[in-house]
């Protein structure tokens, strides 16, 4: 019966596919590749209402293979992803999408800035419509490549510049590039989502041409809008503009603020301490302390001598002034009960001192001052320290014995 | 750790999954998913781009054909797990259901007999004893005065015969005997209401049905292995659960050698609970001088060897997870130091997660079904942090909850099947995160759930594993609720097992996924930093997968490699290679130049197998390159084509691995030894535990006495008479204390109703009812009665032809001993077990009389009551012999 030859044809499929993903899966691209060639056969009687039909199953698998097969080439390639491309008209943004990544992958950018315009002069009924997000994506890598393209003929013209010759072709060229760039980035930036590439060519593209407002709206609108995902690198791409443009210092902090409480670890979380440490106001250097504390809570900073340096600078000139006293204190109690055993061990104090000298020497200037100058740390670090005659250990230790009644103030 | 510079392109959406989901068979290929774009300095013009997914990463091959076994298998005697047509229907109604919906039928009925029969007692008790009277068990036609009362419970029988034999015949009709019996009978006659109980029986069944669809019991695994503390050294731990019920808790040294071996005899711990999950980490806080240990040959040297001996002595703190308890062990960096348990805790839910943190020492993060999640300090206790029965992100019935550990040691992440938020303990209430979703902000399928969520702290400090049963996503902490990295894995069931073993710079991480019920390993490779390629684009490069997914041998794939057994000893064989699996380990090894990932899985049945992995540091996999077409062999278009015939091609393509080649001599080896201890295992049927003599009794108790006391000797002298006779000894002249005195009856009794329950607690509440309703006199005259049995009963019997004579005083006797008052009734009706012979001062009788012809076996036999239970009633009337004319029926003899 029908039925049952249905059922007969979807278990031998189903079999099949599990033998190709076999294959593959162990690289037996040949053995692959054979399965495949019976596999299509599937194609022609496609009862399936599954999720991921077969043509889509052949479109990707083929794929596959043709990539890893030791006999294929780019021109067999191009070939069966426009066999492709008819089978699946749901999908066809998708396998346009994907073919111009393989071109792009494999440096043929002409080629796929061709496949992508022709996508994007598809029209099928409402699909151009319900396929909208990979139509937008065609459009903005389209848009990249017009900005390489751009890019391209600019530094052709800066070094003609240069010898003093002027071509007017090449520059008309690259205005239209930068039109067409122009246009298509600023499309995508629009929709929420990570651009950072987009916004960044955008940005160049508008600071070229001498568009600061603009440039400046844009990125404000990447970084703040409520919509996008918080993305750390809309701020610090703010904060690089605002930083080329020369702005306040003020507006700067304010940048950085915000990007502290995203992401109180980002490595910017360094010149924001640097900033705020040079500030006159007490609130601000206080603002800076914390910084750096938070800084170096997290694991990824634990052997970080710039960061450790920076906090060592800012608790030393504390201490020597003894004023504001309170700060560390505030900052200290509640990483009394776990900093010790997560930065100042013993095992650490021989670990620092055997694969970073100066990392070993910032830490213990703070152990000494936060947990005394019996602390495992520092004991070990100073003792180590004097004993290889280094100079500055020796300073360090007479300072953190100057300063011990500190640490029965703070705990 | 820098962020990177620039990320890969995506749509962010918010709210429920739009995309509609299901098993897709090959998703994971043929994609890149997103590309990023970098130019290279300012001047130069050439633009390169990296894919997301799809491109070029490490060759890693494997060693051997198949798993090799690590360990001798699991000693004791493997019990099979549940399987599923334990507690499906068979047969007509099965097809019946399927044809209607794909549901799976469970045989709920067959489940609620198994209970009636195996607890006969729990289930009928009472009742069965108050009605005993009510029910014959005879063959004979019920008198007309008795069928007022009385069931004839063979004709029920015989009707429940037909009914078997005739399961399956399509006109099948309920007999009404039958029908009117249970309608009869059905509000009453259960001990535990009918309603109640099957209510029970119903949600355990479908427990059942649901842990043998998904059971996220083991997540996470049970295996783990703590590498060597010195990268020269040569010897790990592992640690690994087994035993028949998987609860002793091993720690095994393992020489990783070409074929890692175990060394010396096993650590070993006895848990009361089954070992679901073992989680290990190291961590590099804890710095524990060890004093005065100086290793050997170092005297010249103490504080070099000081030195470098405390430098690898970290301690591995290793956490265990079973039910309702959870461990923690620690295990000192010291080569040959015992592992010391430090703390248990108790949870009155089950716990479903157990991670130890990679910052502090004897910190772990426990979670319990109750939707509580605990920090667990082994110096300060627990802390609770959040207790919340509901889902996070959306109504999900999963009990199941899950935490990890973060960059910020005083974070945690903690997840359910929904998603994952990060949690700050200084304030839990206040500070948290949404880390991922299951939505249209990670771009999942409907019906994705999380499955595995695990710290890649190694490899980054602020990145995280999440896996489901569809994809594997990276998250960034920095990068809230959008994954770094998607990648639909394929697997055939959900990953429950991960492994993270971290590349150096300029390397890709490599991540080891398993699952537990089709055994499925796939090795998956990743790289964070990708410093050499874009020195323009910062040091740090968007993460991206490298390479493609690869799949490891599985246990049961060893199948093929060992030698061919007996067909029921393969079948054996081949049920315990496909057992679920329960975990997954591996460790990275350098040897010089040459590198290998060991792999070690571990089965549900306690045996661990391991697989190495070498690395291939020039392998690069063939890219198509502009322009080779003409290159390429004419018309050679691999898909289109008539397969190449295949020995020719593989020797052609040298990079293609060969399908099946065979084990090395050392590992054929190890199965031969595998299988041979396996047989030995399966050849030898469970025993009941057997004492041996000597540990029971001293050497000075089994001694003979010097000489018989007096008291011995005549017993001696009475039983060589008694066998001389041919008779049995009655009673011991001196009546030795054999017999517990029972408990002198109260005299006045203090009120009715503790008489009444004592008489319920001891199982004779119908006596107690009669002997109330009937009078005092009866009473007395039964007393009188008792007296006078006594006293002939001092006179005694001798032997057994004594009886023969007396036979009429016999019986008398006899009616009146069913009054015997110290006579237990409950364990003759209760168990269905005869009492002992010595309790019952009863001969058989080889003739019976006139009257007692019930008790004979043939009469018995006549009556159509089989063999084995003759017996039981032979004792039972002995017991009740003054009972009612009609044999009864006990609820007892029905089970036996």
């Amino acid at each position: 019966s029908s039925h049952e030859y249905k059922l007969n044809f979807k278990k031998s499929k189903e079999a099949c596919l599990s033998y190709i993903q076999d294959a593959m899966l162990q690289k037996q691209w040949k053995r692959a590749a054979e399965f495949l060639t019976f596999y299509i056969e599937a194609l022609e009687k496609d009862f399936s209402r599954e999720y991921m039909g077969p043509s889509e199953i052949v479109w990707r698998i083929g794929t596959e293979i043709l990539c890893h097969h030791s006999h294929s080439s780019m021109k067999e390639f191009n070939s069966f992803i426009e066999q492709m491309k008819p089978l699946g008209v749901k999908r066809y943004l998708k396998v346009c999408l994907e073919h111009a990544f393989r071109l792009l992958c494999n440096g043929l950018i002409d080629e796929a800035y061709q496949n992508l315009s022709l996508a994007e002069s598809w029209r099928y009924g409402e699909q151009p419509t319900i396929q909208d997000k990979e139509m937008k994506l065609i459009q903005a890598y389209g848009g990249l490549l017009d900005y390489c393209s751009w890019s391209k003929q600019k530094n052709i013209l800066l070094e003609h510049g240069q010898d003093g010759l002027e071509d007017l072709s090449v520059e008309q060229e690259m205005h239209s590039c930068f039109r067409k760039a122009a246009m298509n980035l600023k499309e995508i930036i629009k929709v929420p989502g990570i651009w950072d590439q987009f916004v960044k060519c955008y940005v160049d593209l508008l600071e070229f041409y001498g568009d600061h407002n603009e440039a400046r709206q844009v990125l404000n609108e990447y970084a703040y809008n409520s919509k996008f995902p918080a993305n750390p690198n809309a701020h610090v791409y703010l904060y690089q503009f605002l930083k080329r443009h020369g702005e306040s210092k003020k507006s700067l902090l304010s940048v950085l603020k915000i990007l502290h409480d995203i992401v109180p670890s980002h490595e910017l979380m360094i010149d924001f301490n640097i900033m705020l440490q040079k500030s006159k106001k007490r609130k601000k250097r206080q603002l800076g302390l914390e910084v750096i504390f938070a800084v170096l809570d997290y694991a990824g900073w634990k052997e970080n001598v710039k960061a450790w340096s920076c906090l060592a600078r800012q608790v030393k000139q504390i201490v020597s002034s003894e004023k504001h006293l309170d700060w560390i204190k505030q900052e200290w109690n509640p990483r009394k009960d776990w900093w010790p055993a997560f930065h100042f061990t013993h095992y650490l104090a021989k670990k620092n001192w055997q694969e970073n000298e100066s990392l070993s020497y910032e830490k213990a200037l703070v152990a000494g001052i936060l947990l005394g100058k019996d602390c495992k740390y520092f004991k070990y670090v100073s003792r180590q320290g004097c004993k290889a005659q280094v100079k500055r250990f020796r300073i360090l230790k007479k300072f953190v014995n100057k300063h011990n009644p500190i640490y029965l103030r703070i705990s | 750790m820098e962020f990177p510079a620039a990320l890969f392109p995506a749509h962010f959406g918010t709210g429920p999954p739009r995309e509609e989901g299901g098993p897709a068979p090959a998703a994971g290929w043929g994609e890149h998913g997103q590309v990023l774009g970098a130019l290279r300095g300012r001047r130069q013009a050439r633009t390169t781009f990296i894919p997301r997914s799809g491109g070029t990463g490490e060759s890693w091959e494997a060693a051997d054909a198949a798993a090799v076994p690590l360990l001798p298998p699991n000693a004791s005697s493997w019990v099979p797990s549940l399987a599923p047509q334990d507690i499906l229907h068979r047969g007509v109604l099965r097809r019946k259901l399927q044809a209607g919906s794909c549901e799976a039928a469970l045989d709920f009925t067959k489940q609620l007999s198994h209970f009636f029969v195996d607890h006969p007692e729990d289930a009928f008790g009472s009742l069965g004893q108050l009605l005993h009277q009510n029910f014959f068990l005879g063959d004979s036609q019920l008198r007309r005065k008795a069928r007022e009362c009385t069931i004839r419970m063979t004709a029920l029988r015989e009707d429940i015969d037909c009914l078997d034999a005739r399961r399956g015949c399509p006109r099948q009709n309920l007999v009404p005997r039958l029908r009117w019996f249970s309608h009869l009978s059905r509000d009453w006659l259960f001990e535990v209401p009918l309603g109640v109980l099957a209510d029970c029986v119903h949600e355990d069944l479908l427990l059942q049905w649901g842990s043998l669809l998904f059971n996220d019991s083991p997540t996470g695994g049970a295996l783990a292995f703590l590498p060597p503390k010195d990268t020269r050294a040569r010897t790990g731990c592992l640690v690994y659960p087994g035993g028949q019920a998987m609860n002793h808790l091993y720690f095994q040294d393992v020489v990783l050698e070409e074929l890692p071996s175990a060394q010396g005899s096993p650590a070993q711990f006895e848990l009361n609970g089954r070992i679901w999950q073992v989680a290990a980490a190291r961590v590099d806080g804890e710095g524990e001088p060890a004093p005065g240990f100086i290793p050997w040959g170092a005297g010249g040297f103490p504080e070099c060897c000081h030195l470098t001996c405390c430098f690898h002595s970290l301690p591995d703190f290793v956490g265990i997870r079973s039910d309702y308890h959870c461990g923690v062990w620690k295990v000192p960096g010291r080569t040959g130091a015992p592992p010391t348990p430090l703390q248990v805790i108790r949870t009155s839910l089950p716990a479903s997660c157990l991670t130890v943190s990679p910052h502090l020492p004897g910190e772990l993060a426990v979670c319990t079904q109750s939707g509580a999640i605990y920090l667990w300090s082994v110096e300060t206790g627990l802390q609770r942090l959040r207790r919340d029965p509901q889902t996070m992100f959306f109504r999900d019935h999963s009990p199941w909850r899950w935490s990890d550990f973060t960059a910020h040691p005083r974070v945690l992440s903690c997840a359910d099947r929904t998603g994952l938020q990060c949690l700050d303990t200084r304030a839990p209430e206040r500070c948290h995160l949404d880390l991922f979703k299951v939505g249209e902000e990670a771009g999942c399928q409907q019906g994705e759930r999380v499955v595995l969520p695990m710290y890649l702290g190694r490899a980054n400090p602020s990145q995280h594993l999440v896996t489901t049963q569809f994809s594997v996503y990276v998250l960034d902490e920095r990068l809230p609720l959008v994954p770094v990295l998607k990648w639909a894995h394929m697997m055939k069931a959900p990953p429950l097992f991960a492994h993270l073993a971290p590349g150096g710079p300029g390397r890709s991480h490599k991540v080891l996924l398993g699952t537990s019920r089709t055994q499925e390993l796939l090795l998956l490779q990743y790289q964070g930093n990708f410093g050499r390629v874009f020195s323009t684009g910062g040091s740090q490069s968007a993460c991206q997968l490298a390479g493609l997914p690869q799949k490891l041998h599985s246990i049961s794939g060893c199948l093929q490699h060992l030698p061919t057994e007996l067909p029921h000893q393969q079948h054996l064989l081949q049920q315990r290679l496909s057992v679920p699996a329960a975990g997954l380990a591996a460790v990275l090894q350098k040897d010089g130049l040459r590198e290998s990932l060991l792999v070690f899985q571990l089965s549900e049945a306690g045996d661990v197998f391991c697989q190495r992995l070498t690395h291939r540091a020039a392998a690069r996999p063939p890219t198509p390159t502009p322009g080779d077409g003409a290159a390429a062999a004419p018309g050679s278009s691999p898909l289109f084509d008539e397969p190449a015939s295949s020995p020719q091609s593989s020797a052609e393509c040298p990079q293609e691995p060969r399908g099946s080649h065979q084990p090395s001599p050392a590992a054929s080896l190890r199965y031969r030894r595998w299988l041979k201890a396996f047989s030995k295992g399966c050849r030898d049927p469970p025993r009941p535990p057997t004492f041996g003599q000597k540990r029971l009794f001293t050497r000075k108790e089994l001694q003979e006495p010097p000489a018989p006391s007096t008291q011995q000797r005549q017993a001696r002298q009475r039983l060589r008479q008694a066998m001389r006779d041919g008779g049995c000894i009655q009673r011991w002249d001196p009546l030795p204390s054999a017999l517990p005195e029972p408990p002198e009856p109260v005299e006045e009794p203090e009120d009715p109703l503790s008489t009444r329950l004592t008489a319920a607690w001891c199982g004779d509440w119908a006596r107690w009812w009669e002997e109330r309703s009937s009078s005092s006199l009866a009473r007395r005259q039964q007393a009188l009665r008792e007296r006078r049995w006594r006293q002939k009963r001092a006179r005694g019997r001798r032997s057994l032809s004594a009886s023969f004579t007396s036979s009429l005083t016999y019986q008398s006797e006899l009616s009146e001993h069913s009054d015997f008052p110290t006579l237990p009734l409950s364990p003759v009706l209760r168990g269905g077990v005869s009492p002992p012979a010595a309790t019952l001062p009863l001969p058989t009788p080889s003739s019976p009389p006139p009257h007692e012809a019930l008790r004979s076996s043939q009469s018995l036999s006549s009556r159509g009551i089989p063999k084995e239970r003759r017996k039981t009633l032979r004792d039972y009337l002995a017991v009740c012999g003054d009972g009612p004319p009609e044999l009864p029926a006990s609820q007892a003899s029905q089970a036996c």
